[in-house]
């Protein structure tokens, strides 16, 4: 095991004293803080279709980003041209923002001990040969295409990256991260009759090779993308209008992701754009509706044992019994808000400041049986596998369903597709009637995008009942 | 000749150096792409300055071929020793892919496109002053916050972008060019905490003059917001919908995936089978063209120096042309169209041709329709052209906006709309690479309460 700092000087060419005089640099036209980030990314690929494994790829980046605020404005540089006289132009470049001529020196480096411990790796994904990597896309891809006769087209593809990230401030932090990441996904195309669809599956996390064997091997990764596509074949359009939807659990987070977590995200409550900028202490919602947001969960996508701010991250309360109970923080908005830090400081990569961001989101179980609240609807949705979904900060929401089934008198019934949900978040709270004891996290494949950047994420849910929502069929 | 602060430099060398690095290694063919960029941006909110962003970069991206197997690679490690090391890696690694008849670079094509021809870059976007570009962030949002309707504002940004394009590979292919970019838009909320609207307007251009000024962007953005205060929900019904310009746009978008060479050969397109056949009204013709001088969709060469050309899509309701990079065309036996993107397929300037109608007249011509001015979500689903979204639009009666409508959804099928546009508006706008007038659709479905 290499040392923190040789790390940072044998990536980066950076020791202590080099970050401290960059510091300087950024903060020597004044300015009220100054951070540098580091990141060295390695990324692999591998892709699989038409029987044959079509290509592979790999990726290098490396590059630093240089954060300069003055009251409150932000000056932000990157460059991926790590000489000494380009990071201080890029320095330069940041401190444009400041003029005030008062400097504040920046305080020496103090490496910070320890952070959530999330990552579960036994067999590092960056250091295995491609010939394990191609195995596995291979017995997702096979199982996929010998799921059904049905399947006429398999995409089967392999990513992993590992991102070695340090964060150094004017405060005297000193934070590194060394994360894993792991996906594998499968696409089935199913046709009959001139009729064609498609399932999606996947999995990985925070993970190592090891993670891919039992139930979320490969082969029934593969097998349930199949499923999925075939079952869509005979599965008939949603029906339209207003409706109790139940939501199947795991898959449905991604409706409190976008119901919910984007409106607690600090950055949008500070500027009083969200509908929840006043809500603070409030009930919203039912008192069956509690939320966390929790960066810590053990090998979940989402997860991560400091943030890019270098803040070690809580799993942080949202809602509790439909009272609005916290927002999740970055270091600027934890400043202008005078607030406590919660570690969801997080960027794309070096070429972006941080700004608010969730990790996993989920709404916590419930004490109702699943099977009650699915025989408590007479006619209704119940959906259980989603491809998306969109927020706009006036709470109003879409996510779109890609298959479920009827409710009629109590029991699962039809297979449906595509359906489009609708609704406001205000709304929907409040209809949350029931909340199953089942909670469970959706496919852990998920990306969040916002203000142009792309984070992993990962989301859950129980079983919910939604008393009455609109739905968009065909 | 004008002077060029963006000046070609030493990369297009660089990048010929790497291609005969490739081929010493034992790659059969190989391809070497770089691009270098400068980027500013501010956002403004509340008349203060909220970010300011002013950086460089250079990557490079790499394709290797040996014996019929493929492998990429790319890196924004520009060091020369990260850049062959991932070189040597990729022709090492291509041995694990299996060899594909229809792998390799495309044919050296004997057409060369004169970049200057072109017009677009603009030497003005580079030499622009960073407090003038402040100043018109802040001038279109004080614009927009002087209207009493206006609650609340996302902010107002100003960015500019210049980049320059090198390409070489083993057929010969040398090749580079700059483009300019810049954009000035404003993000807006009318209404009360709980009953808020929102809307911007951006407007995003090749060259700094033409750009909308400060006043059309704000005007603009107050107006598209404002309309949308108090809406009603609407029955669930079937009637004709209105799209608005940028509302086309997101549909040719969709389009656009479906006929993707890309998509054909992986079946994932329910256009897969229809090359020839009438798949929309005659009225309907559908471009790709990356020749048009001074638009953002606009380039001498794609990413594998495949000249830029004019394409006719669908032809007067007609299935002409499947976009093809050259493995898709290899694959589909089918022309190559100057689409390349990365591994993939993608658009130049792709639009919908303009037709007669003046916008006013179109929704005049309506007794009772959706105009649709918005969207949510993600229902698109290629395979099977169907479309399921969250919407927002205005309710016509009479030929006349009655009232804002929300939480609706709109649902159909896109192989049906293509079949059942009735109208095409004279309003064609190229304000990015993909672009269309103001259409009307005979029927869709509207389910709301």
């Amino acid at each position: 095991m290499l040392s923190p700092a040789f790390d940072i000087r044998q990536r980066f060419g950076l020791d202590a004293a080099g970050l401290r005089s960059v510091l300087d640099a950024a903060l020597a036209s004044g300015g009220d803080f100054a951070e540098i980030f580091l990141e060295y990314r390695e990324y692999r690929s591998a892709f699989m279709e038409e029987d044959i494994l079509k290509d592979t790829s790999e990726s290098f980046s490396l590059g630093l980003g240089l954060r300069v605020w003055a009251g409150e404005t932000t000056g932000y540089g990157y460059t991926n041209d790590l000489s000494m006289d380009k990071i201080l132009r890029t320095a330069r470049a940041a401190s444009a923002v400041a003029s005030s001529g008062r400097t504040i020196p920046a305080l020496d480096l103090r490496l910070q001990e320890g952070g959530a411990d999330v990552y579960r790796v036994i067999r590092p994904p960056d250091q295995a040969p491609f010939e394990t990597k191609i195995a596995l896309v291979r017995e997702a891809y096979e199982a996929c295409r010998e799921f059904s006769p049905l399947i006429k087209k398999v995409k089967a593809a392999i990513q992993d990256q590992v991102q070695f990230i340090a964060v150094a401030n004017s405060e005297g932090l000193l934070a590194i991260d060394r994360r894993p990441l792991v996906k594998l996904t499968c696409v089935g195309i199913a046709e009959k009759d001139g009729k064609r669809e498609s399932g999606y599956s996947g999995g990985g996390g925070r993970v190592g090779w090891e993670h891919f064997a039992g139930p979320t091997s490969p082969a029934a990764i593969g097998r349930e993308a199949a499923r999925e596509a075939v079952e869509l074949l005979d599965a008939r359009d949603a029906p339209a209008g207003e409706m109790p939807v139940v939501l199947a659990p795991g898959h449905a987070g991604v409706l409190i992701h976008e119901a919910v977590g984007h409106l607690l995200e600090a950055d949008f409550v500070r500027k009083k754009t969200s509908v929840f900028w006043n809500k603070s202490g409030r009930k919203v919602g039912s008192p069956a509706v509690t939320i966390y947001d929790d960066p810590t969960i053990p090998a979940s996508r989402g997860s991560y044992a400091i943030d890019d701010e270098g803040t070690i991250p809580q799993k942080t309360l949202l809602i509790e019994k439909g009272v609005v109970r916290g927002l999740l923080q970055d270091k600027l908005c934890a400043k202008l808000m005078n607030r406590s830090l919660t570690g969801h400081g997080r960027r794309q990569d070096y070429t972006d400041y941080p700004i608010p961001r969730m990790a996993n989101t989920y709404i916590d179980r419930g004490e109702d049986d699943p099977a009650d609240i699915i025989r408590s609807v007479r006619k209704g949705l119940y959906a259980e596998r989603f491809t998306g979904g969109q927020v706009e900060d006036s709470g109003k929401f879409t996510f779109s369903v890609s298959s479920g089934y009827l409710i009629e008198e109590g029991r699962l019934t039809a297979p449906v597709k595509q359906a489009t949900l609708i609704g406001s978040n205000v709304d929907i709270l409040k209809k949350i009637e029931m909340v199953g004891s089942d909670l469970a996290f959706g496919l852990p494949t998920g990306t969040c995008s916002k203000e142009g950047q792309d984070v992993p994420v990962n989301d859950g849910c129980p079983t919910l009942k939604i008393s009455l929502m609109t739905v968009g069929g065909k | 000749m004008r002077p060029d602060p963006f000046a070609p430099g030493d990369d297009l060398a660089l990048a010929e150096r790497l291609v005969r690095f490739g081929r010493s290694c034992g790659a059969d063919e190989i391809e070497v792409g770089i691009g270098e960029g400068e980027e500013f941006s501010v956002d403004v909110r509340m008349g203060q300055i909220e970010n300011l962003v002013e950086a460089g970069s250079r990557y490079a991206g790499i394709r290797v071929i040996k014996d019929k197997r493929t492998a990429f690679a790319s890196s924004s490690d520009m060091s020369e020793e990260a850049l062959e090391r991932l070189i040597r890696n990729a022709v090492k690694r291509a041995g694990l892919s299996q060899p594909d008849p229809f792998a390799g670079l495309a044919d050296l094509s004997p057409i060369r496109i004169d970049p200057d021809a072109l017009d677009i870059f603009d030497p003005e976007v580079i030499e622009l002053e960073a407090k003038t570009k402040i100043r018109l962030a802040l001038e279109t949002e004080r614009i927009a916050l002087a209207d009493k309707r206006i609650s609340n504002s996302h902010g107002a940004g100003f960015s500019s972008h210049a980049a320059r394009t090198y390409l070489a590979a083993s057929n010969g292919f040398a090749g580079t060019y700059a483009k300019t970019f810049c954009g000035l838009g404003v993000g807006l909320q009318a209404g009360e905490t709980d009953d808020l609207v929102e809307d911007d307007w951006h407007s995003s251009r090749i060259h700094f003059r033409d750009l909308e000024s400060p006043e059309q962007i704000a005007r603009t953005a107050v107006e598209r917001t404002v309309r949308q205060l108090n809406p009603r929900k609407l029955g669930t019904r079937r009637v004709p919908v209105i799209f608005e310009p940028q509302m086309t746009g997101s549909l040719l978008g969709f389009l656009f995936g479906c006929i993707s060479g890309t998509a054909v050969y992986q079946r994932s397109t329910f256009l897969a089978d229809r090359l020839g056949q009438k798949i929309g009204r005659d009225e309907l013709t559908v471009i790709d063209d990356g020749l048009m001088p001074r638009r953002v969709g606009t380039g001498p060469f794609d990413s594998e120096g495949i000249p830029a050309q004019r394409t006719v899509v669908v032809d007067h309701g007609v299935l002409k042309r499947f976009l093809c990079n050259t493995y898709a065309s290899r694959k589909l036996g089918l022309p190559v169209t100057g689409n390349a993107d990365g591994g993939g397929v993608g658009p130049n300037n792709f639009f919908l041709e303009p037709g007669p109608h003046d916008p006013a007249a179109i929704i005049r011509s309506c007794d009772r329709a959706l105009l649709l001015i918005r969207t949510l979500g993600h229902g698109l689903n290629a395979v099977t052209g169907d479309i399921s979204r969250g919407a927002f639009g205005l309710w016509i009666e009479n030929g006349e906006i009655v009232y804002p409508v929300s939480e609706i959804t709109i649902a159909g099928n896109l192989g049906d709309v293509l079949q059942s546009v009735e109208m095409i508006g004279s309003d064609l706008d190229f304000r990015s690479s993909i672009a269309g007038p103001t259409i009307k659709v005979a029927e869709m479905l509207v389910a709301g309460s």
